[in-house]
């Protein structure tokens, strides 16, 4: 262990939710999907680029895409996830954040404790995001195995 | 279970096992104890009151923050228990963690009343008067021990060292809620900023480990909303400063000298 180094600190540690409450869960989830969102867009902002070389430059690129296969629409059904659990999730954060939604009032703790901010409808909060977005998920994803031919 | 394994993350980051003979009602200190006394009396550790209530022995048990002296070992469920210093905390020793940065951290957020009247805070002879509903707005965030479980299980704390983090922050509402006190602004002004309130991702983690249920996650979020009505009432011209509730007298009459406090014959 080196001196002056803070012990199990940084990116690796923080991503590390085992053992924790939900809420750790969601926020890891939270950060790669942002993770993967932003690299989607890196992409995309490549892709879209390659416009300004002209429509056989464009076609290129399409072709260099579809020849991924269905690595292409796995891809995309991830990067739809990606932002439907991002999204639903910023939208259950925002409310925490800026309306105080689902934390509970200040309360005279009582023994067994029970945080209220991590209460029962933050867990609910916690679970119509999942579910919701699991829903839309699964459409996406047969939206996009159709779009391949698969069903 | 008749015998424990402890398995100590050492200073010098090796890991060392120590068996040690399991007894119905045995705390993770208590086996700690042991060890120091039976085995390996260079095991570093901190620990004091025993009951939960000085905050001294944190340490990471089974990968989670928690108090050694309030943790029985029959409660974590395995009879091997990995022990480790708190996380985003240097180490001096084995599970003694540097603590003084955190408590800079505490102290960076200026957890007193402040007063603007220096006479008044000096040579006070009157009490704030302070309602019931008052008190309930932050009497929870003052239970806290400053054990440093719940910065060492934020994982915001973990990839921003200069963090005010939440107990730091906890603490700035808990005085910021208080009618009595006069430094909202100074303590909004060290929220407000990029390592403040506005650092936090509500992982909730912090209260998901606090001891005492001062539920850090919530007083952050009540300390981010008194900041977001401030920038509010900034932009519409209008300054975000609260209401100040002035001392009152003793006696019902404003301006009427209170009698001495009377302590019961106590002497000091």
């Amino acid at each position: 262990m080196k001196r002056n180094q803070r012990f199990r600190s940084g990116l690796v540690p923080s991503l590390n939710p085992l053992g924790f409450n939900l809420e750790r869960w969601s926020y890891v989830v939270h950060r790669v999907t942002g993770v993967i969102l932003v690299g989607y867009l890196m992409a995309h902002i490549f892709e879209t680029f390659q416009l300004g070389g002209g429509a056989t430059a464009w076609a290129n690129t399409m072709s260099a895409l579809h020849s991924l296969g269905p690595l292409e629409m796995i891809g995309l059904w991830i990067v739809a996830g990606s932002a439907l659990y991002h999204g639903g999730n910023g939208i259950r954060l925002t409310m925490n954040e800026v309306f105080g939604m689902f934390m509970g009032k200040p309360i005279l703790p009582v023994y067994p404790y029970s945080p209220t901010s991590l209460g029962r409808n933050q867990k609910i909060a916690v679970w119509t995001v999942t579910a919701l977005v699991l829903v839309l998920w699964v459409w996406a994803g047969l939206y996009l195995l159709a779009g391949l031919g698969v069903i | 279970m008749d015998k424990i394994t402890l398995k100590v993350t050492r200073s010098d980051g090796r890991r060392t096992s120590y068996d040690v003979r399991y007894r119905k009602g045995m705390t993770v200190l208590d086996a700690l104890t042991e060890v120091r006394e039976k085995q390996d009396s260079t095991l570093g550790y901190r620990h004091s009151c025993r009951m939960g209530i000085c905050g001294s022995c944190g340490m990471t048990i089974e990968g989670l923050p928690k108090l050694a002296c309030q943790t029985q070992v029959s409660s974590l469920n395995t009879d091997s228990i990995n022990l480790e210093p708190l996380h985003n905390m240097e180490v001096i020793k084995d599970l003694v963690v540097d603590i003084l940065p955190f408590f800079e951290l505490h102290r960076s957020v200026k957890p007193f009343l402040i007063r603007n009247d220096i006479r008044e805070r000096d040579h006070s002879d009157r009490e704030y008067r302070v309602l019931t509903a008052e008190v309930e707005k932050f009497l929870q965030f003052d239970y806290c021990i400053v054990c440093g479980l719940c910065y060492a299980a934020c994982p915001t704390a973990a990839l921003d060292p200069l963090y005010t983090g939440p107990q730091a922050i906890t603490q700035a509402y808990r005085y910021m809620a208080d009618p009595r006190d006069e430094g909202w602004e100074k303590r909004i002004n060290i929220l407000d900023t990029s390592h403040g309130v506005w650092r936090c991702h509500m992982a909730g983690a912090c209260s998901f480990v606090c001891p005492k249920d001062v539920d850090p996650a919530k007083a952050v979020q009540l300390a981010r909303m008194e900041v977001l009505k401030r920038r509010i009432l900034r932009r519409r011209g209008r300054e975000g400063s609260k209401p100040v509730s002035p001392p009152v007298a003793g006696s019902t009459k404003e301006g009427v000298k209170a009698p001495p406090f009377d302590f019961g014959g106590a002497t000091r």
